[in-house]
Formats: C-alpha cells, structure tokens, sequence
C-alpha cells in the first residue's frame, strides 16, 4: 500500500493543486451583476450621472482658474526674483555705491625739507597691487583708489611712468583709499601690525589709516564692464 | 492514509479561497495550463502507484518540470504568436484521459477479482 512518503508526496501535490484551482476560481469567476434596472430607473440614473458630471466639470474649471492665478503668480515672483538677482549681480560686480563700516587710508609724499633731488609724483604700480593684496588678504570687501572703484577686472598699471587705475592716473597727492570691511576694527588692527607703510616710505611715501569709521562711501565703478571671454549657458533642458 | 491527499486538495482550496488572491487576468492562461500539468501528473502517479512502477523521484520531479514546461510553452506561444498552449492542453488532455482509462480498469478488475473471491 501507500508509503508514508509517497502519501505526503501526494498531500503535498494535492494541496498545491487546490491552491492553484482555487486562484483560478477566483480569477475567473468574478461576480457579474445582472443588471435588472428598468428603462426609468435607467433614465433617473442617467440624470444623476449627467449632474454629477457638470458638477465635476464645474469644479474642474473651478481648478483650472485657481492654478491659473498660481501660475500668473508665479511667472511675477519670477521677475521679481530675477530683478533681485540683477541687483546682487550688480552690487558684487561694483556696479553700485557702497556704504558700510571701514577704513580710509591716506596716501601722500613724504621728504624731509632738506631733500634734495628728483621727486617722485606718483605711486608705483607694484606698491599699489601689493597693498591691494594686503587688503584683500585682511578681509576688503570694497575697496577704491582715489574714488576709483576696484571691481574684477580693474588694472593697476605703470604706462608711460604714471600708475593708472583702470585709466584714472595717480598724479596729484594726497588720495583716499576707501576700504569697506565686515570687520572694520579688525582691519585696522591688522593694517595697522602689517609692514605695508614701511614699504610706502621706501617710496618716500606716507600712508596714513585713519581709525576705523562707521560710514565710508564706495562709489561705483564708472566704467563699462566688457565681457569678451564668458558666454551664455546653454538651457540644459533642451 | 488514502485521505491524506484529498484533504491536502481541500485545505489548498480552502487557503486559495481564504487569502482572496487574485492573478490578473492576462496570467490566468498561464494558471489553468499549470493547473491541467499538475492534475496530469497526479494522476499519472496514482496510475504508477497501482501498476506497482510509482517513483517518488520521477513523480516530485515531473510534477515540478510540467508545470514550469507547460507555462513557458504558453509564454513562447503568446510571443509567437501561435497559440502554442493548445498543444499543451492536448497534450495533457489526451494523458489524462488515458490515464484515467488505466485506473479505471485496473480498479475494475481489482473490485471484479475480490467480487469474484467473495462468491467462491
């Protein structure tokens, strides 16, 4: 007779085989509802179903004109955003006053009375790159040179023996050097422990730093700001 | 013990029912050619089982093998484009019926023998 074995092999294949028939059962057996409605319990159904769908295409519109005004709303804050971003843009490229905390640095000649010899009437290019430097090192946020504002592509250069900011010459002493701080006490301090005033006395120059001052005035960059090496990036999502 | 498997058929049937399960409908294909392999094999092991040639190995292992053979069958057929499937169900159908037909017979004259053992 039968194995215990060969019985659970059975059993086991059994139930498999009952599992199976009994999902496909249910698969394939859905419940069907006869329909036993008359022609008007059909039509009052049907009226009902036709005010149910204005209802939900009113509400649709209702939607529709809601996100709308979003999207109107939106396409303003848009602009609003972007002229925002304009103006940050233009204050970090210099294109606008500057009014902070600071210090002011005067720069004029220095010789003894009994001097003697060819006098030097302006400030070498090299000293000046230096002390800018110096500045940028110690924390400058703004900075100008004789009411010059120094953006990103300011030079500071040596043409026919007259150093020139951008094309402003350094001729005629003294003149302000205006630097805006975040921490204006700071720089002060630390302009005041750096080395850069010997360094203009060997020019036979005096370089003064005034206390630090709550109020310094930047003025903007007077010049046109030429892009020639930057181009637009592409929209990505294209 | 011949109860064992009838009532693992009504517990598995009982299970499929209770979980609720259901296959979406473009498997139910699949499922009932599965079905039909595992019914083929089944009783094809009871027949072997009273011809005295029952192997456990070959019954576990063909009821496992058809299954799987006759769903991927179907699967070519449905990415064929032929209706591959029917030739499983024939297949199946006509096994069935002949096997069925065995154990008929052989309970036949297992009830006339012991029929004919109680007269004399």
């Amino acid at each position: 007779m039968l194995t215990r074995k060969t019985t659970w092999h059975f059993t086991f294949v059994s139930l498999i085989i009952g599992f199976m028939l009994a999902i496909q059962f249910q698969t394939s057996h859905e419940p069907d509802v006869r329909d036993t409605r008359d022609i008007w319990e059909i039509r009052q159904d049907l009226k009902k179903e036709q005010e149910l769908h204005k209802q939900l295409l009113q509400e649709i519109r209702k939607y529709e004109e809601t996100l709308e005004k979003y999207e109107q709303q939106r396409s303003e804050n848009k602009g609003a955003i972007l002229r925002q971003t304009v103006e940050e843009l233009k204050k970090e490229a210099g294109l606008t006053e500057v009014v902070g905390e600071g210090v002011v640095l005067y720069v004029e000649q220095m010789y003894d009375e009994s001097y003697v010899g060819p006098v030097s009437d302006t400030v070498s290019a090299e000293l000046l790159r230096r002390l800018m430097n110096e500045l940028n090192m110690y924390g400058a946020q703004y900075v100008s040179i004789a009411d010059q504002r120094i953006v990103n592509t300011t030079v500071i250069r040596d043409i026919n023996g007259v150093t020139k900011v951008d094309s402003y010459p350094l001729r005629s002493f003294p003149f302000e050097i205006k630097v805006i701080a975040a921490d204006a006490e700071k720089m002060y301090n630390r302009l005041k422990a750096s080395t850069i005033a010997d360094d203009f006395a060997l020019e036979n120059l005096l370089l003064t730093i005034s206390e630090p001052q709550q109020r310094v005035v930047i003025p903007p960059y007077d010049g046109t700001v030429r892009v020639k090496q930057m181009e637009a990036v592409e929209d990505a999502r294209r | 013990m011949m109860w064992l498997p009838l009532l693992g058929l009504v517990i598995g049937i009982l299970l499929g029912l209770l979980t609720d399960w259901r296959i979406p409908s473009e498997y139910a294909n699949y499922l009932s050619i599965a079905v039909l392999a595992a019914f083929d094999t089944l009783i094809g092991g009871i027949r072997a089982h009273l011809q005295n040639i029952y192997d456990e190995h070959v019954f576990v292992s063909g009821f496992f093998f058809n299954i799987i053979l006759a769903t991927s069958l179907a699967f070519l057929g449905v990415h064929l484009g032929v209706d591959l499937y029917l030739a499983a169900v024939f297949a199946f159908g006509v096994r069935l019926f002949q096997n069925i037909a065995v154990i008929r017979r052989i309970l036949l004259t297992k009830w006339l023998e012991s029929r004919q053992k109680n007269r004399l």
